[in-house]
Parts: C-alpha cells; structure tokens; sequence
C-alpha cells in the first residue's frame, strides 16, 4: 500500500515539474554561454499562451510546442541582438521584456482564458509501466515528461561531455580567452542563447497543455522568477538543477497535501527557493574564498558559476 | 540649428528625440494589437487629469513610483542593480504598518513614526542586499531578485500569522489601521500632501547630497572607477552599503505611501509591481532625479488613466502595462542604435540646407 502510494506521489512530482525542469535546462544552456534571460518569466507566461493558443486554433499540439518554441527562440534572439550588436545591458532588456511579455500575454490570451482546449494526451505502454516504480512514474506518463527527463540527460552529456559542449562552456567562462583562440563567440552566444531561448518557450507550452491545462492570467505563477533561482541553486549544471526542480514539485505536493491542516502554507512553499538560491550563492563562495572544500568536491556540490555570466562582450 | 542649441542642450535633445520616436514606435505597436493609439492616449489623459479624484491619484502613484526610480538611480550611481526594490518597497509597508498597528497608531505621533518605521525597515533590508553583495559576493541581481521574494513571503506570514484579521486568517491583508495613521489630504480634491512632500523632500535631499556633499561624489566615483577608488584609500564596499542604504529608506517610504494613503492596511505583494516599474523608469530618465519625476508623472497617469479604458473604450486592462513597456525597450534600442543622433543630424542637414 505504501509502495503504491509512494508510486503516485513521485509520478505527480515528475509530472508536475516537468515545465519546470525543462525551464530550467533551458535557461542553464543560456546561463552558461554566459546570456542570462532575464525575461524568463514574461516569455513563459507568453509562449504558455501562444502555445494553448495555436493548439487551440490548428486542433495540434505538436504545432502548439512548435510555435511557443519559436516564439521563445525569437525572444531570445531579440535579447542576444540588443547585448551581444547593440551592447545594451542583458539585464535591462530582459527585465523589461519580462513586464512586456506578460502584459502582452494578458492581452492576447483574452479570447482563451478558461476555454477547453487539446492537452497532451498520455502514451500507453503495456508492459513496461508494470516495471516498481519507475512503470508508474517515468514510462506511465506522456511525451511532455519523457522530453524533459530526457532534456537533462541530453543537455548534459552535451555540456560536459561533447567538443561542442567544451567550446560553450568556454565561451561563457571566458568570452575573451575563446576569442583570442579563434572561437566565433558571438555566434556560439547567439546560438546558445537563442536555443536556450526555445527550450524556455516548450517548458511555456508545456505549462499551458500538460501541466496546468488551458490559459488563465499569470498562469505560470512566479514558475519564471522560481526558475531562475533554482538554475543558481543548482550551480548551473542540468541534473542539479533537475533535481532542485523536482525537490520543489516535491514541496509542493507536500503543500497541496496539507492545505487543509496549514493554511497558507501554499502561498509560502513556493517562495522557498529564493532564501534557498541566496544560501547557495553564499556557499559557493564561503567555499571559494576560505577553501575549507576541495576544488573538486565544490564543484560537485555547489557548481561554479560562468565567470563572464551577464557580461557584455566586446572585442577589444 | 544653430540657433536651437541657444534654447536646448544636445542631451536634452537627444533624450526628446528618443522619446519621441519610441512613443512613435509603441504607437505602431498598438495599431498592430488593434487598437487605436490616439484614442487610447486620449483616453488616457481624460481619465487621468481631467478628474479630481483622479488627478489625486496621479499625485500619489507619482510619488511612489518616484521614489522608487530615486532609489534605482542611487544604487545605479554606485554602478548597481536594485532589483530588490520591490522587497525593500515591502519591508517599509511592514514598518509602517507595525508602528500604526502599536499603541502610538491611534495618536498624532503616528504618522511620522510610521515614516521613520518605513524608512528604517526598508533601509535595513536594502543595507542586506548590500552585504550580500560585499560580504557574501552574491550578485546583487540575484540577491536583490531572492529579497524581493523572502519579504512577500513575510507579509504572506504576518497576514496569515501573528497580524490575522480578529477571528479570521485570511489572504485578503490584516485589518485596516485606525484612521490616525492614514495620510490626510488636503482640501476637497483630496490633494495627497504627505506622498508629495515625502518624494519632494527626498528629491531635494538627494539632490543635496549628490550636488553638493563629498558622500554624493563618492557614491558616483565608487561606480564610475572602484580601482580608482580604492587606491585613494577608500572602502568601495563601505560607499556600496551606503548607497544599498539609502536606497532602502527612500523606497522604504513608498511602502508608507501605500499603507498610508492607499491600502490602509497590510496585503500581500503591497508593493503592486511600483519597485519594478521604478527599474523602467530610472532606465528611461538616464539615471537623472528631475527626468524621473517627469516619467513617473506620464507612467502615473498611464496607470490611472489606463483604468478607465476599460470602460470607455472596452480595452483590457494590461495596456498601460504594455505602452511602459514598450516605450522603455524601444528607447534602449534607439538609444544603443544611435537612430534618433541619425534623425537628428538629417533633420538638421536639411534644415542647414534649405
């Protein structure tokens, strides 16, 4: 009975979070080839609407995640071009995209809001989800969450284990460095950015047609903000991050559980990964200064932030 | 053109010129989005200025957003991001509130004290960004952005907590404080006296201090060269702190204003998304006090005006948000571009020429 229980519990935490994990895959790519998107949570809330939207409108889903994808790469593009041509600050852009896009995405939406609509249906697969455990909670689901398990696996075999991988993380860590050993930096951060970009717009879509079907106001609740303070407590590494994704789908199953018994306790959990993001930056470099940790166990631990993170780069 | 230069300085002409063509470009932006640009603005204005109640309104959302863009131009000064704003904003709605909740919120000293409450307790939480910053080498981003979250989870706990409602925990605020804590106004127009003379006294304090105090100077040098700074013998951290400080206490007002004058009590996220679009506008006023009046003033009546589109023009109620928005992203990127020198100096070539 347990056992039973314990399946459903961490199949509705893998379900739940994966918009979420895939975010956060999304925004570590970007983060590490040193962009930050800033407007995260304004391009959720929009490409969670475009995406019901154009699911809505076309009666497909798959052109639904195609379009919020677009629209999440565009947005990240737009924010690559003002930093990396027009050298605006990335932080300037992306916060006023974020105010923009929400607005934009209340205003747009309206002919949407609480209407019925496609959803991500759930895949059947006979024999394997008889598997403990892992048939309830990772085969018994759709492709929504398949995706973004597989997006962590993907992501980072690709950030530490490929050529390319090597070149990116290069770039983010020292733009200059790369540069002079004849990178093209300004493509690989345009590139990088943009993808990270769309990735974001699917973890939007996914918001709107697996996790919380349909579109509403605000509809990705803070999910934005919450992401990029778990990209930082997971020391800009995608199976960290992952993890710090699910440990709040964890948290807040736990708040929905005791709802009844807590009040409030739903209106305080989510606000959790922020005191914990701080914690985790003044860890990283409590360890870094006084280095009571070995080199190689802190980074395990704690991750080690792009050096160039948010910088603007320009050619000497 | 010669002769213009006489009436205008360069920078000035500039920054109306980019202005300009972002209201130009925003304007496209919402003949695209279906909506008319003039009779939105017309709207706008009518519901605005034309009204007395309105009018006061604009007053107050002047004042706080102000403040706000005061405290982003201070921290930008020392070369930082605020972005903790909002909490700091938050936190002085808290101490406001405490005092007027105490045994003084019933008496005359009440409403100074809630001032002096919200200054401290904002200028606290900023002075923690601030450390973060200096101690911790936590980038002031995301600290700032960490802050904003842990103070609208302390008012969610106040307000469900230890400052419930008699009988009732409800998210809908705590209850309304006695009505000698409240901001009085002034004659029938309800003219709100207290947020003007707050961020008008701020304006000119800042002023002072940046004008005229070696503080002021060494709040700029520190963001301008720290190296500089530092080989000179002074503690950039220490000038850091100070301008988190300041910061801090000046937007720890607006969170007065807000309980003082509008809410009458504490609610979740008080501080209503001002601290942010205090960001926007201290992007658009180039870092200056007086431009940051003057855009505060056209957002506010963006704000106030923009309620009223609903009703007269069956416009959604995101616009203004999305005309603030806009109009500060095209300005960066008619700034970055250079698009408007460009404009500036073909107008002027055919103005030379004819």
């Amino acid at each position: 009975m347990a056992i039973v229980e314990f399946e459903i519990i961490l199949a509705a935490i893998i379900s739940m979070s994966a918009p979420l994990v895939l975010a956060v895959v999304g925004e570590t790519i970007s983060e590490r080839v040193g962009i930050v998107n800033l407007s995260l949570e304004g391009s959720l809330l929009i490409t969670a609407m475009v995406g019901f939207a154009v699911a809505s409108i076309t009666g497909s889903v798959l052109l639904g995640f195609i379009a919020a994808a677009l629209l999440g790469g565009i947005i990240a593009l737009l924010i690559c071009f003002a930093n990396i041509t027009l050298y605006i600050n990335m932080i300037a852009v992306g916060f006023t995209l974020t105010i923009l896009l929400g607005k934009l995405s209340s205003y747009l939406g309206q002919p949407f809001v609480r209407i019925p609509g496609p959803y991500v249906p759930q895949i059947e697969v006979p024999w394997l989800k008889e598997i403990p455990i892992i048939g309830k909670a990772v085969i018994d689901q759709n492709v929504v969450v398949w995706l973004s398990i597989a997006s962590i696996i993907i992501a980072w075999w690709f950030l530490y284990k490929t050529k390319s991988g090597l070149v990116l993380n290069a770039v983010g860590e020292n733009p200059y460095s790369a540069d002079a050993r004849g990178i093209n930096v300004k493509f690989i951060k345009y590139f990088y950015g943009t993808l990270g970009g769309a990735i974001v717009g699917m973890a939007g879509a996914s918001f709107s047609l697996h996790s919380i079907y349909g579109w509403s106001n605000g509809h990705t609740l803070n999910y934005g903000w919450i992401c990029l303070a778990i990209v930082i407590f997971g020391g800009w590494n995608p199976v960290r991050g992952a993890i710090g994704a699910y440990a709040f789908g964890g948290l807040q199953i736990m708040a929905l559980k005791l709802q009844g018994v807590l009040f409030g306790l739903s209106q305080v959990l989510p606000l959790i990964p922020f005191p914990l993001m701080i914690m985790s930056l003044i860890l990283i470099q409590y360890s870094q200064d006084k280095q009571f940790i070995p080199n190689r166990v802190r980074s395990i631990l704690f991750g080690n932030q792009p050096e160039h993170l948010g910088d603007t780069f320009k050619r000497g | 053109m010669a002769g213009m230069n006489r009436f205008y300085s360069k920078d000035s002409l500039e920054n109306l010129m980019a202005f300009g063509l972002a209201l130009f470009c925003t304007s496209i932006l919402l003949v695209l989005l279906g909506v008319s640009p003039w009779s939105t603005f017309i709207a706008i204005l009518e519901g605005s200025v034309l009204g007395l109640d309105s009018l006061s309104r604009v007053f107050v959302i002047t004042s706080i957003m102000s403040l706000s863009a005061f405290a982003l131009i201070v921290t930008f000064s020392c070369n930082m991001w605020n972005i903790g704003v909002e909490g700091q904003m938050m936190l002085g709605a808290i101490g406001a509130v405490f005092v007027a909740r105490s045994f003084i919120g019933d008496t005359l000293l009440s409403i100074p004290f809630m001032i002096i409450a919200a200054m401290c307790f904002g200028g606290i939480f900023g002075l923690i960004c601030g450390l973060l910053k200096t101690k911790g080498s936590v980038h002031e981003i995301f600290a700032g952005l960490g802050l904003d979250f842990v103070a609208a989870g302390l008012i969610v706990y106040l307000v469900i907590g230890p400052w419930k409602k008699e009988g009732i925990a409800s998210t809908s605020g705590t209850d309304i404080i006695p009505e000698m804590s409240w901001f009085p106004h002034l004659f029938d127009f309800k003219f709100p006296i207290i947020p003007i003379l707050l961020f008008g006294s701020m304006y000119l304090i800042l002023r002072f201090i940046y004008a005229k105090t070696s503080l002021g100077l060494k709040l700029k040098s520190v963001g301008s060269n720290t190296n500089a700074f530092s080989r000179l013998g002074l503690s950039p951290d220490m000038y850091i702190l100070f301008g988190f400080l300041i910061a801090g206490a000046v937007v720890g007002l607006a969170g007065a204003i807000q309980v003082g004058s509008i809410y009458h009590k504490l609610v979740p996220y008080i501080s209503g998304g001002y601290g942010f679009l205090g960001i926007l506008i201290a992007l658009v006023s180039g870092r200056k006090l007086s431009i940051a009046i003057v855009v505060s003033a056209f957002f506010a009546c963006l704000v106030v005006g923009g309620s009223t589109l609903q009703i007269k023009l069956g416009l959604h109620a995101s616009l203004p948000g999305i005309i603030q928005a806009s109009i500060v992203l095209f300005w960066l990127m008619i700034k970055a571009s250079s698009v408007h020198i460009k404009l500036i100096n073909a107008v002027s070539k055919s103005y030379g020429h004819s």
